[in-house]
């Protein structure tokens, strides 16, 4: 599906993380021009911002950063908890990543991802509750592709998946907690 | 035999009621132990099922994907767990397996898929049952010539979906009197009675103005189910729909037509009552053996189809994409007996009347219903008795989107081809043309996407689809254009060409279609300026040579231009942007179609749009400045 919108011409696309957010994005896709899709879950999912924070079209959310972030962790919906669940864990182990929440996928907010990939040593990591084309991670490829030593690593759903528990099928696909971290290792092992 | 197949004897008739009592046991069972499912539509479909399988289908019990079988199709993809309690009962599934239902690694389901021998066509997207039907009657009918005949048992919610009509005017149209859909008309829906709640006499109004032989009866009555199935097989010319009236969660107490209870088990605690209730009615405990099906399919192959002879087009020829792929098919067809070609009445456009003129019989016109067509094809394709090609405008396919999704869960083997892909359609206008289905077909898993540019390269595409399973989509154009291979190039799917490279190439040039002509024409310009570029055809998009281009974006100082006939997400730039996202120092400038598009001339589109050699030029030369 994100694949689909994203493709239609002049289409915003919000992929918003928590309760506040979609009621945020309600009422900008009830004031803006155009179709507006909006992209929701099932799983019960913690609220993460306060009921003063202020959403825009087209722009992201940090929303975990230290001073000394080793790699940008780009997640929505769903797997933005599982990002923000991977960063706790690898803060005990003295590991700080970077996670940002877009928002809209479309229009992704570029200059957020770019100067977040700068601040990180040019490391970006990509996880999303979607097939490998033409959603989350191939549009932050697409954003960062004209900057030098920029370097993204996707995870997406890996196969036609099945029914099950919603944690097993993350585990199974390829996007859960435990593959995020175990792609900031990765990558920073390079 | 014909008194006892349409009216069945005392004994018969109780097994078949006890049958039916077991099925909602089982469903009972199976949906309790897994927390959730559809049991109350199970409980409605218990007696239809039941005759279906234990009287009226031919099957070998122990070989279900056998093509001389009797097919059945649960469009109602929900009431999966009836379908279940039939193998159960058959004895291709064990009870234990049954209660394993829905739970991780278990192959059952909440909705059928094909990772079970049973099941041909994936459901649970409704609507689309019926189309596949249709696919496969035609196929038993006019392709195999054989007695296997086509069930499809639908919900009466779904019959909302206008797929399901398309399907009714093209079984009327085509005869298929190999095919019988039972609407199971249970009056409620999801949340609430279905928009006709208990008029079935519309549902019987509907299917008679389509053509079709129709009998309203009692659902639950098994003497007028086995009647009304046993009058179908001896109508000639017209498929029949038996509107069976039922109520939803029949034999559970308090359930039985009551709303709020749609995919709802019953609750642990009364199961037991409930189970030990319905077992009070069960008077035998005997099972009917299914009747041996008629063996009159022909042995066929379709594998390992080869090109008896090389393209026949040489370097500077000029023709469009689209028009070579009617050749191709019509050649194709040539080698092999079970190819089959559909069209979405755009015959005259997409050059599929070539094919219809050489081999008539296996040319199946599905006039303007896209969805429809390609849910025929899905259904042509099961149990591999065809090899099928589905043909429509590429624009026009995505209103088949969740058909092909659909298609992809299912595992097909289908080939479709688009025409008119991009702004080079021209002068036929936006509405027609194709700016997003590169997105579409590559979001489809393990489904090839090919985009050749010249004839040669066409005419592979086809062959290579054909020996491919799984989905394959073709993209191909309007205008003419050059061909550039000679008829001895080799072709692989993910294997691109660079065809055009000199010992000091500057910049790495990645076109498809019309734009890798473009990208020729600005590699032509550049060179005498004195600048070398390197020019890459992927030839498919899925899976995308990604070797190929990195060693070639590194050999050309990191630097990529993509130009595509498409829009900017999804497609080849995104493709390439993805695949190169680990090298460090590849930087990649995608051209792509920057705006809603409108009619002209093709040549003035490109430019505009931004994807003319104008503009490859000027990417290049900004490239170069940085």
């Amino acid at each position: 599906d994100l694949a689909m919108f994203r493709s239609i011409p002049n289409c915003t696309v919000f992929y918003p993380s928590d309760a506040i957010s979609t009621e945020h994005a309600i009422y900008l896709a009830a004031n803006t021009k155009g179709m507006c899709f909006i992209r929701t879950s099932q799983p019960e999912t913690a609220v993460i911002y306060t009921p003063q924070e202020n959403f825009e079209i087209g722009q992201a959310k940090v929303v975990r950063h230290g001073v000394n972030d080793k790699v940008t962790v780009i997640g929505a919906g769903v797997t933005l908890h599982e990002a923000l669940e991977a960063a706790d864990h690898l803060s005990q182990q003295g590991i700080s990543v970077r996670v940002i929440d877009p928002f809209t996928i479309k229009p992704l907010d570029a200059a957020t991802i770019i100067s977040s990939a700068k601040a990180t040593g040019g490391r970006v990591i990509t996880v999303e509750d979607h097939y490998r084309e033409g959603g989350i991670g191939e549009a932050v490829c697409a954003a960062v592709s004209r900057e030098p030593d920029i370097l993204v690593h996707q995870l997406a759903v890996s196969g036609v998946p099945q029914r099950g528990k919603t944690s097993e099928l993350l585990d199974m696909f390829g996007i859960s907690t435990r593959h995020i971290i175990a792609a900031v290792t990765l990558t920073l092992m390079k | 035999m014909m008194a006892n197949d349409a009216k069945p004897d005392v004994k018969t008739v109780q097994v078949l009621r006890d049958t039916a009592n077991r099925l909602r046991i089982h469903s009972i069972r199976a949906t309790c132990a897994s927390g959730s499912g559809q049991l109350t539509s199970c409980c409605s479909a218990a007696e239809v099922v039941s005759v279906l399988f234990f009287h009226t289908m031919k099957y070998k019990q122990t070989d279900p994907e056998h093509p001389d079988n009797d097919r059945f199709i649960l469009s109602r993809g929900h009431a999966a767990p009836i379908l279940y309690a039939a193998w159960v009962e058959v004895g291709d599934i064990s009870e234990s397996d049954l209660l394993n239902l829905r739970k991780l690694h278990s192959d059952l389901e909440r909705h059928p898929t094909p990772r079970l021998p049973f099941v041909d066509v994936a459901t649970g997207s409704l609507g689309q049952g019926l189309g596949t039907a249709c696919g496969m009657a035609y196929t038993g009918k006019y392709l195999d010539k054989a007695s296997h005949r086509v069930f499809c048992l639908m919900g009466d919610g779904e019959s909302s979906e206008g797929s399901v009509w398309e399907a009714f005017a093209f079984a009327s149209h085509y005869n298929l009197d190999n095919l019988v859909a039972v609407f199971d008309v249970n009056r409620l829906g999801q949340s609430g009675p279905a928009p006709l709640e208990h008029g079935a006499d519309i549902y019987q109004n509907c299917c008679e103005a389509f053509g079709w032989n129709t009998y309203l009866v009692d659902g639950h009555d098994v003497e007028a189910l086995c009647q009304a199935f046993w009058q179908a097989s001896q109508v000639k010319n017209k498929p029949t729909a038996i509107v069976a009236k039922t109520f939803k969660g029949r034999g559970i107490p308090n359930i039985e037509d009551a709303e709020n209870w749609h995919g709802k088990p019953v609750p642990k605690e009364r199961a037991d009552a409930i189970v030990k209730l319905i077992e009070s009615q069960i008077q035998t405990n005997e099972n009917l053996i299914p009747k041996s099906p008629v063996e009159d399919s022909p042995q066929i192959s379709i594998t390992d189809i080869k090109m008896t002879s090389p393209p026949a087009y040489k370097v500077g020829d000029k023709i469009a994409t689209q028009k070579t792929y009617g050749l191709a098919l019509a050649k194709l067809g040539r080698a092999n007996e079970r190819v089959i070609v559909l069209s979405g009445d755009t015959m005259n456009s997409t050059f599929s009347e070539i094919f219809r003129k050489e081999h008539p019989e296996r040319f199946i016109e599905c006039i303007i219903a896209e969805q429809n067509m390609v849910s025929v094809a899905l259904g042509c394709a099961t149990r591999g008795r065809t090899i099928a090609f589905a043909g429509a405008f590429a624009a026009f396919f995505t209103r088949a989107f969740d058909q092909l999704r659909m298609g992809a869960i299912s595992q097909a083997n289908i080939n479709l081809i688009g025409s008119h892909c991009g702004v080079s359609t021209g002068e036929d206008g936006v509405s027609q043309m194709a700016l997003e289905d590169l997105a579409m077909f590559r979001s489809t898993p393990n489904c090839t996407v090919f985009y050749p540019s010249d004839a040669i390269s066409t005419e592979h595409a086809i062959y290579l689809a054909a020996n491919t399973k799984g989905m394959c989509f073709i993209r191909t154009s309007q205008p003419e254009t050059a061909v550039i291979y000679t008829p001895q190039e080799n072709f692989e799917i993910g294997q691109a060409k660079v065809v055009r490279h000199g010992v000091n190439d500057k910049v790495t040039v990645i076109g498809a279609g019309v734009t890798l002509h473009e990208a020729l024409e600005a590699a032509d310009h550049l060179s005498q300026q004195g600048i070398s570029v390197r020019v890459i055809d992927p030839f498919t998009i899925k899976p995308l040579d990604a070797a190929t281009i990195i060693s070639s974006a590194k050999a050309t100082g990191g630097r990529v231009i993509t130009v595509e006939d498409h829009y900017r997400e999804g497609g080849i730039g995104e493709a390439v942007c993805a695949a190169v996202s680990r090298e460090p120092d590849i930087l990649v400038h995608q051209l792509a179609v920057s705006g809603v598009p409108q009619r002209g001339k093709t040549s003035e589109l490109l430019d505009m749009f931004g994807i003319s050699t104008r503009h490859i030029i000027a990417a290049v030369t900004l490239t170069l400045m940085k």
